[in-house]
């Protein structure tokens, strides 16, 4: 997988509280991002339990979500991102 | 759109582009979002987003964790659930009391927060041996200023499509604490019984909780849950405003102590003497919940001091009975012999004689003696023992000090005579002595039998002092006495010892 290594990733996890996959995806996220891009990545995971009106500035309907704000485009990963290789191929910044 | 086609390159061109993509892509979205629900990627949707009217809510698809979040806090006991990383995904409130934790602050500071730094290697071993199979471990959590002592126990839990640690929390730090109260009451009560004295304990009223095994030994029925005035009814002797047992223990119970006093209990000849103290029982602080009373059992010493006490007034006795003797023996022999020489050699004789049972009995610690040790002791000095002159038969019969005394002084008079003039006086006499014991008339004789010796042809006229001697020394008893028999052969002698004086 080629990364432009300067470049920042900005991620946003939509969660339900400690549904299993909601969980899932944090974990999952956390270890593909440390192992991938380590120091090169935010991530903020947003409850939509505590908080369900955040869902619309990303129009989330489904939980887990991660959305790829930078680098641009946006783009959504639905599911626990237990499946590392199309977790990289979505975040993976050299096609942007 | 009017069927005409657009101009490449314009505005217009462009917005649509832009629209399409956007549109595409929200169909894509759409497909994915099904996708992922069909496919069981997602366990939750947003509801009502898309409605201005209806305000966002979750709602979660399947079972998830909902339905053991409701078991779970049905429980009694402190129950979480904790994913495979370990981390808290649940507590329920019955856990959360028991660490003083809020479900928020688990699940933020982990239970190692909770449980303490020093917990952490030991929990994070349960929870690895958790999900092998069900483990447990004690562990000790502050809360507030108290500690607890909780029993964690972790077991495999199936989380949706993942697995889990179930983890439950009892508390037995009460228990711990009766249990710690129990034993130490048991070692109380073992120190109790297993005291060597005597040792009773009373509550405030002055009845009886707890009673050692020698204390038990005092009493006929079981002591405890009687008063104790009643299971031990004292007698203090002298008792002139002198606590009994109930002042005894009002005194106790009241905070003082009673150290030492002299009493005792039952009835003659199975009365028993006690050094009585008492102390109030003190729980804590000032908490006076009863007494504890000593009873030291002083009947052995008392015996032992009465046993002195008499030695010394036998002693004193003995000392006189045998200086009149001596007294008596001193005054006799002057008047029965003609020349000082004669007072000498009969004078110290008869206190050789009297020496030698003396001795005997000095060595058996002034007990009883042998008749055949007394006899070989008096004849020594003429004839040893073993010597084929002397033949001793039937004198294995013990005999109290007095009879020994009495018969030395007689056997030394009838071997002083037997070797003046009787049958030690000549190298082909013997002396027998046997002894009869006829126990269905109470007699014991000593027959005294001279033969081989010169022979008597006449009885002596004058009856000396040695006669005398023979004659009635026994005789402190009506049964006991001497007789002398002048037979031709020799001297016989017939000793009646008295009966009392024998122990068989």
């Amino acid at each position: 997988m080629s990364q432009d290594p300067q470049r920042p990733i900005r991620l946003t996890l939509y969660v339900a509280g400690q549904t299993p996959k909601s969980l899932a995806a944090i974990r999952n996220l956390e270890r593909i991002c440390e192992e991938h891009f380590p120091g090169r990545y935010a991530v903020e995971v947003v409850d939509l339990r505590t908080a369900p009106h955040l869902a619309r500035e990303h129009n989330i309907v489904a939980i887990p979500t991660l959305v790829r704000e930078l680098p641009t485009p946006m783009r959504k990963l639905i599911g626990d991102l237990s499946d590392t290789e199309k977790v990289l191929v979505s975040l993976s910044v050299n096609e942007a | 759109m009017s069927g005409v086609a657009p101009l490449p390159g314009t505005g217009l061109d462009i917005d649509m582009n832009v629209e399409t993509a956007s549109l595409r892509r929200r169909l894509e979205e759409a497909e994915e979002t099904l996708r992922a629900i069909r496919e069981g990627e997602v366990d939750a949707l947003v509801i009502g987003g898309s409605r201005p009217d209806r305000p966002d809510e979750v709602f979660t698809l399947e079972a998830g964790p909902e339905p053991y979040r409701v078991f779970m806090e049905a429980m009694d006991i402190g129950a979480a659930a904790l994913d495979d990383g370990d981390r808290l995904l649940f507590a329920n409130t019955a856990l959360c009391a028991l660490l003083g934790r809020s479900v928020e602050d688990l699940q933020e500071s982990g239970l190692t927060a909770a449980l303490g730094e020093e917990a952490e290697p030991q929990l994070r071993e349960l929870l690895r041996r958790g999900r092998e199979g069900r483990a447990s471990a004690e562990f000790r959590a502050g809360v507030g200023d108290e500690e607890r002592l909780l029993l964690l126990s972790a077991a495999p839990l199936r989380l949706g499509p993942t697995f889990g640690l179930a983890l439950t929390a009892a508390d037995f730090t009460e228990r711990q604490r009766a249990a710690s109260v129990e034993e130490s009451e048991r070692l109380a009560r073992a120190v109790i019984a297993s005291a060597s004295e005597a040792v009773v304990v009373c509550d405030r009223d002055g009845r009886i909780t707890h009673v050692s095994r020698s204390g038990l030994a005092l009493c006929a029925d079981v002591p405890v849950g009687r008063m104790f005035d009643e299971a031990y009814p004292l007698i203090v002797p002298e008792m002139t405003g002198l606590p009994a047992g109930e002042d005894l223990i009002a005194m106790a119970v009241g905070g003082g102590m009673i150290q030492g006093i002299e009493a005792s209990l039952g009835e003659a000849p199975a009365q028993r003497s006690f050094l009585v103290s008492a102390a109030p029982l003190i729980v804590s602080g000032d908490d006076i919940r009863g007494c504890v009373v000593t009873l030291v059992d002083l009947t052995q010493r008392k015996e032992a001091e009465r046993h002195q006490l008499l030695l010394m007034k036998e002693l004193d006795h003995r000392v006189k009975n045998t200086l009149a003797l001596v007294v008596s023996i001193c005054t006799r022999t002057a008047s029965s012999e003609d020349t000082v020489e004669g007072f000498r050699r009969a004078f110290l004789g008869r206190i050789h004689a009297l020496a030698a049972t003396h001795t005997l009995l000095a060595e058996k610690s002034w007990a009883n003696l042998l008749i055949g040790d007394v006899v070989a002791a008096e004849l020594a000095p003429y004839v040893p023992a073993g010597d084929s002159r002397l033949a001793m038969t039937g004198l294995d019969i013990w005999v109290s000090p007095r009879a020994a005394t009495a018969l030395g002084l007689v056997l030394h008079e009838l071997a002083t005579n037997a070797a003046k003039y009787g049958a030690l006086s000549t190298l082909g006499g013997s002396i027998a002595v046997s002894g009869h014991l006829d126990r269905e008339a109470e007699e014991l004789t000593l027959e005294w039998r001279e033969s081989g010796g010169p022979g008597i042809h006449t009885e002596p006229v004058r009856r000396g002092f040695g006669r005398s001697v023979i004659a009635r020394s026994l005789s402190y008893a009506p049964d006991g006495g001497a007789e002398l028999r002048f037979a031709p052969d020799g001297l016989e002698c017939t000793i009646r010892v008295p009966w009392q004086d024998l122990q068989l």
